[in-house]
């Protein structure tokens, strides 16, 4: 008896999953479905763009900056004295560019984007304006979640372009103020082993992130239920999805695209 | 509203754009509109060189790789761009070589007389100095290669530690633990022999030290010799010795010239005394025979007697003549 009831836990907890999975399916149908509404979603796209992405750019500087700095300090820390000190250009460009940007920027991004997204989207699904949207025949997807989708997935690499400049120039700073380090040395690391693959690198699994964080932004508030409560978790929700997935998809394109890359 | 949205909206993501394509500029040293002098070099292999890898000339970064592709014969043609300013040393070639023990790589240009005299890379040079207008091009090894030979080393130390574990059985260490005990037996005689030896040693080296002594003593009394004769030297000393030496051998000489006369004399006065003792001899004889006056004088005592009362006449006649000399002796001066 105790055995069946494991058995139905585990068929229950396979059927929600499932459930999930096809109802992100849907949802993304959907959303693909509204690009062909231009009318709808390209009035409002800018203005989430300036939202998400203009009005991200100085948290994700912030981060860039004491990112450079304490990167540079780190690699400086780290380099013994067979490792010659112009390397730290090098780390930090390395690192900046295709790693660090991205990523703290797209989870910087996740909290401050996904969970205003889910938040505006879960109020007015409980507050059942989304509803009325639809009784005044706009699709929601194309009004509502489209024009997000695209903003992130267009600002995000903005912003982290913007981040990787801010992110090498507070580095070259820091080295040249805090360390034995002169500005033509750090550039000869920095130039040593840069490659234009390191930005398209950076830049394409940034929009990947402004992608993924403003869908599931999206799909967490248009599924939001049971008032402010339900709001709260849809935000809450997002931001730890969006968390996880920044980081599966870091994973995914270092295995897609680094693994037997010869440089 | 929406303008306004817009007109911000484009103008970060220009400026996104700007910063990132100035950025990717920079860090490629990428020249935008130069003109760039241009020259193919071929090589068997290119080891890690790459499009960007720089090009440099007695030191000096000149130009880069601008690109590298297979060509027939099994070469590797690589096109590199140089500042207009610069010029190829005379016969150039180009040597692929890391820059540093960090992986990175440069090609060096260079003129045929400054390559390094190593084989391979002369073999590597000759061969493909046969591509007309292309230039020779050269691979050094890297840290990688000359890592391999390390592990190829490695490898066979590595296999022969493996014979010697093979080597080394049971057997074999106790052979070597006997081994080990007759050498320790062997120490120990050895540390009493030496023992002994050493207080052999102790009386030996005290008779070498008071000869030593000695030696250091006559020494000094050579030097003490040496001293005074260089100083007799000094003074003339020595040449007044050896005047007077040959004075001496002259005054010699002249004296054994006089012995000899000495001696012719003493030959004929021997010759005379030899005749005057014959002669001598035959008076003897007579007057052992009685004959002549000596003989009768010898051979008769009555003779004797005469003349012995005649002595004792005379000793009391000068007797007599000393008690009164005026009996005998008047004298008179006018």
């Amino acid at each position: 008896m105790r055995s069946r009831a494991l058995i139905e836990s585990l068929g229950r907890y396979a059927n929600a999953a499932v459930e999930g999975l096809g109802r992100t399916g849907r949802f993304a149908a959907d959303t693909g479905r509204a690009v062909v509404d231009v009318g709808t979603w390209a009035p409002v796209a800018t203005f989430h763009a300036r939202t998400l992405g203009v009005g991200s750019l100085p948290i994700a500087s912030y981060i860039a900056m004491f990112t450079g700095v304490v990167l540079a300090l780190l690699a400086s820390y780290a380099f013994t004295r067979a490792v010659p000190l112009y390397f730290v250009g090098t780390l930090v460009q390395k690192t900046i560019t295709m790693e660090l940007a991205p990523v703290l920027t797209g989870l910087a991004l996740a909290g401050r984007v996904g969970a205003k997204i889910a938040a505006e989207l879960g109020t007015m699904k409980v507050t059942e304006q989304i509803d009325a949207l639809e009784t005044l025949t706009y699709d929601p997807f194309a009004y509502l979640v489209l024009p997000r989708v695209l903003a992130g997935t267009v600002m995000f690499p903005v912003v982290v372009g913007i981040a990787m400049v801010v992110g090498i120039g507070a580095g070259w700073l820091a080295s040249v103020a805090l360390l034995d380090l002169t500005t033509v040395e750090f550039f000869k690391g920095a130039r040593l082993f840069f490659l234009g693959f390191d930005v398209e690198y950076g830049l394409v699994k940034s929009a990947s992130f402004g992608a993924v964080v403003t869908f599931i932004g999206c799909r967490e508030g248009m599924l939001a239920r049971g008032g402010a409560e339900g709001v709260g978790q849809a935000a809450t929700r997002t931001v730890v999805y969006s968390a996880v997935m920044i980081l599966v998809l870091d994973a995914f394109w270092a295995v897609v695209w680094l693994l037997g890359r010869q440089t | 509203m929406k303008r306004a949205n817009d007109f911000v909206v484009g103008l970060t993501i220009l400026g996104a754009i700007v910063a990132i394509a100035a950025g990717i500029v920079f860090m490629k040293q990428a020249d935008i509109g130069q003109r760039k002098t241009q020259f193919i070099a071929r090589f068997r292999d290119v080891g890690s060189a790459r499009p960007g890898t720089p090009v440099v000339i007695r030191g000096v970064r000149s130009g880069r790789i601008e690109s590298m592709a297979l060509a027939d014969g099994g070469w590797v043609e690589v096109r590199m761009s140089l500042d207009p300013a610069v010029r190829l040393p005379e016969n150039p070639v180009v040597l692929l070589n890391e820059a540093s023990v960090f992986g990175e790589w440069q090609a060096t240009v260079l003129g045929r007389d400054g390559v390094p005299r190593d084989a391979d890379v002369q073999r590597q040079l000759a061969d493909a100095a046969q591509g007309g207008t292309v230039l020779p091009g050269a691979t050094l090894p890297d840290i990688a290669k000359l890592t391999a030979v390390a592990g190829r080393i490695a490898g066979d130390v590595a296999s022969v530690a493996e014979r010697f574990e093979v080597a080394f059985d049971d057997r074999a260490a106790t052979e070597l633990r006997g081994s080990i005990r007759n050498f320790s037996d062997l120490s120990s005689v050895l540390a009493r022999t030496v023992r002994e030896q050493s207080r052999n040693l102790d009386s030996v080296s005290g008779d070498v030290r008071a000869g030593v002594q000695s030696l250091a003593h006559a020494a000094g009394q050579l030097e003490r010799v040496v001293t005074r004769f260089d100083s007799s030297t000094s003074r003339g000393e020595v040449d007044k010795v050896v005047s007077d030496a040959a004075d001496a051998a002259r005054q010699l000489r002249q004296a054994s010239r006089n012995l000899l006369t000495i001696s012719e004399q003493v030959g004929k006065s021997q010759e005379r005394l030899h005749s005057f003792i014959v002669g001598s001899d035959s008076i003897v004889t007579r007057i052992n025979r009685g004959q002549g006056s000596l003989g009768l004088l010898v051979n008769d005592s009555s003779l004797y007697r005469n003349t012995d009362s005649l002595l004792k006449e005379f000793r009391s006649f000068l007797a007599d003549l000393q008690r009164n000399p005026k009996r005998y002796i008047q004298v008179r001066i006018f």
